[in-house]
């Protein structure tokens, strides 16, 4: 299957906080903490993101930073696709 | 003698009649110590008039549960195989033991294990029962499957209706014409009767309702409570390795707490360690421990017993949280439009492992739904996080989801 774009992440982004009654900021700046965007909610997104792509990702791979933005969670599952 | 129930009536595909009418030929072409695959319940059902007879060593199981490694097992063990009346000899040759039952545990942990008993140790029903037609829709050979079968030729007035597994959709039409008035089954059983053709399993003239072989949650004891008004609704404990050991008749989910370390002669003394059950049972197989680690897990919630799942399969650790997928199932089972869920741990990034779920609906509910119910009632790490919806109750020969 092929990778998801980062629009595709995007949305499912807003279906995680959706799911949780938290809104998706138009502003990909925005931090994570304010919107209450935490490592379970993290977890489920790459969880989509699998099941879409039919692939696990790999966490273990290098280049793991630091993820504070919703700019970070985008980039950071959009390289991670093909790790 | 003849057995007490020898002129109980059995109704099962290609015969109806009594125990007695089953005829002996079969014990005449059988080896003293057996291990028979069955195809269906009448042979099941010769087997079991051959152990009647107290002359035999004998092992009933479903066909497809002899697989050839578990068969070589068997042989090796000194019992001969018989499969469609071809007989396999055992490899090791040992004078038999007549009288014994052997049974095979549920393998959910490994190869299955053999368990010692006998038709009296099976025989876990008293005297002074009314007059039934009980419905067997158990796997050829289960504890369960025993339960229901001893008692159908120990006591007089007992009569069975067995159902195969390709019967499982149509059984109620078949119960109603057999005046079925008591039905044992797991939740999973009832679940999915109760999904397919609820109208045709209300109309049933139910005086007994028994539930067991996997935990029994107050939602499905509720709905068969409501369903059946003059009915006793039970819910037993029992597995080949402690025997029948807990039976409550109160409508509810557990046991009394008080029931816990209670000594009565006769009857299974009942511990909780370390949340997980322990019994001691007059009933269990040979060789089984005094007190025996049952592996389920138990948990003590205003003043009842609650016996929720297995320890090694309930656990899902979710960031170092501990999350409990019995409860989490539990909750789910609650909720008014779910007819059936089934909940396991995923691996997940970060965290290490996330509570997912696949959930039967009978009603409406959207995802959404189901996650905020949950989230009402659950910590944050144990509410689902990914929810599969599937079109049907997925059942096993075991007439249970997960093993």
């Amino acid at each position: 299957m092929s990778a998801v774009s980062r629009e595709q992440i995007r949305t499912m982004m807003a279906e995680v906080l959706s799911a949780q009654g938290k809104e998706m900021p138009t502003d990909d700046s925005t931090e994570l903490e304010g919107i209450g965007f935490r490592s379970l909610d993290f977890s489920e997104l790459a969880l989509r993101v699998e099941d879409e792509t039919g692939e696990e990702l790999n966490f273990d791979a290098p280049g793991l930073r630091q993820i504070r933005t919703v700019t970070d969670v985008l980039d950071f599952l959009e390289q991670l696709q093909g790790a | 003698m003849a057995p007490a129930g020898a002129d109980n009536r059995i109704i099962t595909r290609g015969f109806t009649g009594t125990w007695a009418e089953l005829g002996r030929q079969f014990e005449d072409t059988l080896p003293p110590a057996a291990a028979i695959a069955v195809r269906d319940n009448l042979e099941a059902a010769r087997a079991v008039w051959a152990a009647a007879s107290g002359e035999h060593e004998l092992l009933v199981a479903s066909g497809t549960r002899l697989t050839p490694e578990l068969s070589e097992d068997l042989r090796g063990a000194g019992l001969a195989i018989v499969r469609q009346g071809e007989v396999e000899p055992p490899l090791t040759e040992r004078a038999a033991d007549p009288g014994r039952v052997w049974l095979l545990t549920s393998g959910s942990t490994g190869r299955p294990k053999r368990v010692a008993h006998t038709l009296e140790s099976l025989t876990t029903v008293g005297q002074g029962q009314p007059p039934r037609v009980w419905l067997c829709p158990y796997a050829h050979g289960a504890y369960a499957w025993w339960q229901v079968v001893t008692l159908g030729i120990s006591l007089p007035g007992q009569d069975i209706l067995f159902v195969e597994p390709d019967e499982l959709d149509t059984w109620p039409a078949a119960a109603l014409e057999a005046g079925v008035s008591a039905a044992s089954g797991t939740p999973t059983f009832w679940r999915q009767a109760l999904y397919r053709d609820p109208e045709s399993v209300a109309a049933l003239p139910l005086e007994q309702v028994t539930l067991g072989g996997e935990p029994v949650d107050q939602a499905i004891l509720t709905r068969l409570t409501e369903m059946f008004p003059d009915a006793r609704v039970s819910w037993i404990y029992a597995s080949s390795e402690a025997g029948a050991t807990i039976a409550v008749h109160d409508g509810l989910a557990g046991f009394p707490e008080e029931w816990l370390g209670v000594e009565k002669p006769g009857r299974a003394t009942l511990f909780v360690e370390d949340g997980e059950l322990l019994i001691a049972s007059p009933k269990r197989g040979e060789g089984i421990p005094e007190v025996l680690r049952t592996g389920d897990r138990a948990e003590v919630v205003d003043g009842r017993v609650l016996i929720t799942g297995r320890m090694a399969s309930d656990e899902i650790n979710v960031g170092g949280a501990k999350a409990s997928a019995s409860a989490v199932r539990d909750v789910l089972q609650s909720h008014p439009a779910v007819a059936w869920a089934s909940v396991k741990g995923r691996k997940a990034p970060i965290v290490g492992s996330m509570v997912t779920a696949e959930v039967v609906l009978d009603g409406e509910a959207t995802e959404a739904e189901l996650v905020a119910w949950c989230a009402e009632r659950l910590p944050d790490y144990s509410v689902p996080r990914r929810l599969r919806f599937l079109d049907q109750i997925p059942i096993k020969e075991t007439l249970k989801s997960d093993v």
